[in-house]
């Protein structure tokens, strides 16, 4: 097989069974891979109704066809689960080397299985797997775990997939932290391997991935690289990320004290800009990525001292920062440093901070329960002190180890309205009432809760990106404006949304693929590079399909979990107006409407919001009808 | 004067593409472990591309002069034909960037793609360039200069 190494490794934790399973050419093309496939083996393999923490629980780590590839944003892999936070389907992505390496060590699938009796690595290298102890590992940080491993095995190139206190100890949004730096964040995998006590899985192999086409390949490469360096959104590497906070403070879109406004008075002082310039130490790349947008930083001294860490994102930065109040930019490059050695999603990690503020500020929760810390907006010395609190469950920090939904059924009815998350995932730091309508309905229906991630920004279309849908049938140009709360736009959506998720079920990064022909990966490039590097006959249109198939795939493995239409909820917050700032006012008002478009558009019930018969059997998904 | 490969690493990001152009230009494949540049990403924060300078010391030790130098390019390519894989060169390389080749059983190195180096001409940041010997020595000794001066700021 091109492009894919073919294989797929299954390891039973419980019996120490370790097998390898060739993958079938027909079904792998009809999903593409990476997600979709995921999808399919979890729905299949995994019933309704399985605790995410028990050994019964199956976790799919998945890459793509152009993971590890010379694909300019070939360097993603995806571990697909069901969360532990949520209770949904999740799909936590992460850049690093890992990806690659789990693919030149000769598998396109990991599938892990039961639970160890003892803590346990999981050692991947040329076409072979070995479970290794980890007793002497387990309660160390992911830094330690990954120099650890390094040492003993003696080789420098491995990539290690680590998880920290915060797996161990069931923090519900654990992340999983590979190559030191690169979160698989979202949903709380730490916590599951962390059940199954799996500390980590390391990768490395000299197998090369095998290109069908190698002359037609390097042409389009090259051609992808040429038409890449008129990206719309090329300026993200030269700052980071975190280099978008100004414009959106200044555009009244900063989510700040928990969604309290969107705009922070003092954003100037933990800016993009700051970072670069005081604490930038270099630029850094996932494996195979030409973007670059990751940056090291350190800071020197002081209480909030830290060795060069990867970060800090443009999450991170609102989250630990202005969700809190915080102004302090090194504490926030502290608290990053301490999520990403922790293992801990830092967007759930700092809205719980900020919601336990509001809570604090309510009379909610007193310095009793806080263990005499004062939770106070723009306390940066408590943000910091609660992060390490959260990854060992420590007094309060048990407590905001469960996020904010849960927190919010503890502390009772009035701290309801100020739990910022969809389906108990917490809001990530994108406004929804001012940045893009679009975007209010992806946080309302993307399988994982509010996620800006999947499928990659549906509203991309409403900053007069086509994204290359154009050709394939999409409205065009937007009507309305990104305000605009129209059911007009139903079709549009549903467009949007299914070419975001081609890159998810291609292994691709998110970046590359806003822009149009000439200057981003559209559809129809992903198409030609599919084509030399699998020999197959690759269309865009056979994208777009097979990104639906995964798209209602994991709409039905939530639905047999429960979640329907009346889950597709935004946060009351997001429907009351902005009190202040530059976009004072923008709230979200027809959701409804707006859902009732995109099903309509999807093929979806309407009332019940889930795929209709129909829509599955056109779809060839059959097996997931009723 | 024939040109040269020269790198920049803190231009670097480590992000591996010239190996992959490496092994898909020579070898059809993408496999950075079938690569005759290599990058070195170690923590914390080091990104540093390794090449070949073709400094020849290999084409001295082979004991079947099965390494030569190209007229055209200066290169020093291996002729498969006549190596052995005895692994003489490996040993002597100063940089390490001699291999021998695991699928071929013979040395592996660097040829300058024939003059149009597939490294250089795709590194997205510049931290590889294939230059004008005259114009790499000059870059070689201004890094050199300020990697070794004491820092005063
Ligand atoms: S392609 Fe350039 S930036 Fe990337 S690893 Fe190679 S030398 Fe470094
Ligand atoms: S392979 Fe090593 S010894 Fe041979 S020319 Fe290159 S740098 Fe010199
Ligand atoms: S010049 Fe060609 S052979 Fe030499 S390292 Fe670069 S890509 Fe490889």
């Amino acid at each position: 097989m091109y492009g894919y190494t073919g294989n797929l490794l299954r390891v039973n934790l419980t019996s120490g069974e370790i097998k390898v399973e060739k993958l079938d050419e027909k079904e792998l093309r009809k999903y593409m891979g990476c997600t979709g496939y995921a999808a399919k083996l979890l729905y299949q393999e995994m019933p309704a109704g399985v605790d995410p923490l028990a050994p019964e629980a199956k976790v799919v780590f998945a890459t793509g066809a152009v993971t590890g590839t010379l694909c300019p944003s070939g360097g993603s892999y995806e571990v697909c689960y069901k969360s532990p936070l949520t209770g949904t389907w999740n799909e936590a992505r992460s850049g690093g080397a890992f990806g690659p390496k789990l693919k030149y060590a000769g598998f396109d699938f990991l599938v892990v299985e039961g639970k160890a009796e003892e803590p346990v690595y999981l050692l991947i290298k040329d076409g072979r797997a070995e479970i290794k102890p980890a007793k002497h590992l387990w309660g160390l940080n992911v830094e330690e775990t990954t120099d650890a491993i390094i040492n003993e095995l003696d080789d420098p190139e491995v990539s290690v997939a680590a998880i920290g206190q915060a797996g161990e100890n069931g923090v519900l949004y654990a992340a999983l932290i590979n190559d030191r730096g690169r979160a698989a964040g979202r949903g709380g995998i730490g916590a599951v391997l962390g059940s199954k006590n799996l500390k980590a899985v390391v990768a490395n192999g000299s197998g090369g991935i095998k290109v069908a086409r190698p002359k037609e390949f390097a042409e389009v490469i090259d051609k992808a690289e040429q038409w890449l360096k008129n990206y719309p959104f090329a300026a993200i590497p030269e700052m980071g990320t975190v280099g978008l906070l100004s414009g959106n403070n200044a555009m009244g879109m900063l989510p700040t004290r928990n969604f309290q406004t969107g705009f922070f008075e003092n954003a100037d002082k933990v800016a993009g800009e700051v970072v670069n310039r005081k604490y930038q130490i270099k630029r850094r790349a996932c494996y195979g990525c030409s973007f670059g947008c990751g940056r090291y930083t350190a800071v020197s001294g002081g209480k909030f001292a830290t060795p060069p860490m990867e970060g800090p994102e443009y999450e991170t930065a609102d989250m630990l920062g202005p969700i809190c109040g915080v102004d302090d930019i090194e504490a926030i490059i502290r608290g990053n440093f301490l999520c990403n050695v922790y293992g801990l999603d830092t967007i759930s990690t700092g809205i719980s901070i900020g919601f336990a503020m509001e809570c604090y500020e309510r009379g909610l929760l007193t310095d009793r329960d806080t263990d005499g810390i004062p939770l106070r907006w723009g306390d940066a010395e408590a943000v910091v002190k609660l992060v390490e609190k959260i990854a060992h469950r420590e007094g309060i920090g048990d407590l905001l180890a469960l996020g904010v939904k849960r927190m919010a059924e503890k502390l009772g009815p009035r701290a309801e309205d100020a739990a910022i998350h969809v389906k108990g995932l917490e809001l990530p730091a994108h406004e929804p009432r001012v940045e893009s309508k679009a975007l209010a309905v992806q946080y309302a229906v993307s399988p994982r809760g509010a996620c800006h991630m999947h499928p990659n920004w549906p509203s991309t279309w409403d900053f007069q990106v086509d994204c290359g849908m154009k050709d394939l049938g999409i409205p065009w140009p937007p009507t309305g404006g990104m305000q605009d709360e129209s059911p007009v736009k139903g079709v549009a959506y549903r467009y949007v949304a299914l070419q975001g998720e081609i890159s998810e079920i291609l292994g691709a990064c998110i970046f590359h693929s806003w822009g149009s022909e000439g200057s981003c990966l559209t559809p129809q490039l992903y198409a030609e590079i599919m084509k030399a590097l699998t020999g197959w006959d690759v269309t865009a249109e056979e994208l777009v399909t097979a990104a639906e198939r995964s798209w209602n795939l994991k709409r039905c493995f939530n639905a047999r979990e429960g979640f329907d239409r009346k889950d597709d909820r935004l946060p009351k917050r997001i429907s009351e107006p902005i009190p202040d700032g530059p976009s004072a006012g923008a709230r979200v008002e027809n959701l409804d409407r707006m859902l009732d478009a995109y099903y309509e558009a999807m093929g979806w019930d309407r009332s019940t919001g889930l795929p209709t018969a129909g829509k599955l059997k056109e779809l060839g998904l059959e097996f997931a009808v009723g | 004067m024939s040109k040269v490969l020269v790198v920049d690493p803190s231009k670097c990001t480590g992000c591996h593409r010239c190996e992959m152009w490496c092994s898909l230009t020579k070898y059809g494949e993408i496999n950075p472990s079938r690569s005759n540049v290599y990058v070195i990403r170690r923590e914390p924060a080091v990104d540093v591309p390794v090449v070949c300078v073709q400094c020849g010391l290999c084409v001295d030790v082979c004991p079947v002069e099965a390494l030569k130098r190209n007229g055209k390019t200066d290169a020093v390519v291996v002729d498969a034909e006549s190596c052995t894989g005895c692994g003489t060169c490996v040993k002597v390389c100063p940089y390490g960037v001699l291999r021998i080749d695991e699928e071929t059983d013979t040395a592996a190195k660097c040829d300058l793609c024939g003059g149009s180096p597939a490294c250089a001409g795709h590194c997205p940041h510049g931290a590889i360039r294939y230059e004008d010997a005259g114009k790499a020595a000059a870059r070689r000794r201004e890094q050199w200069a300020t990697a070794i001066a004491i820092k005063i700021s």
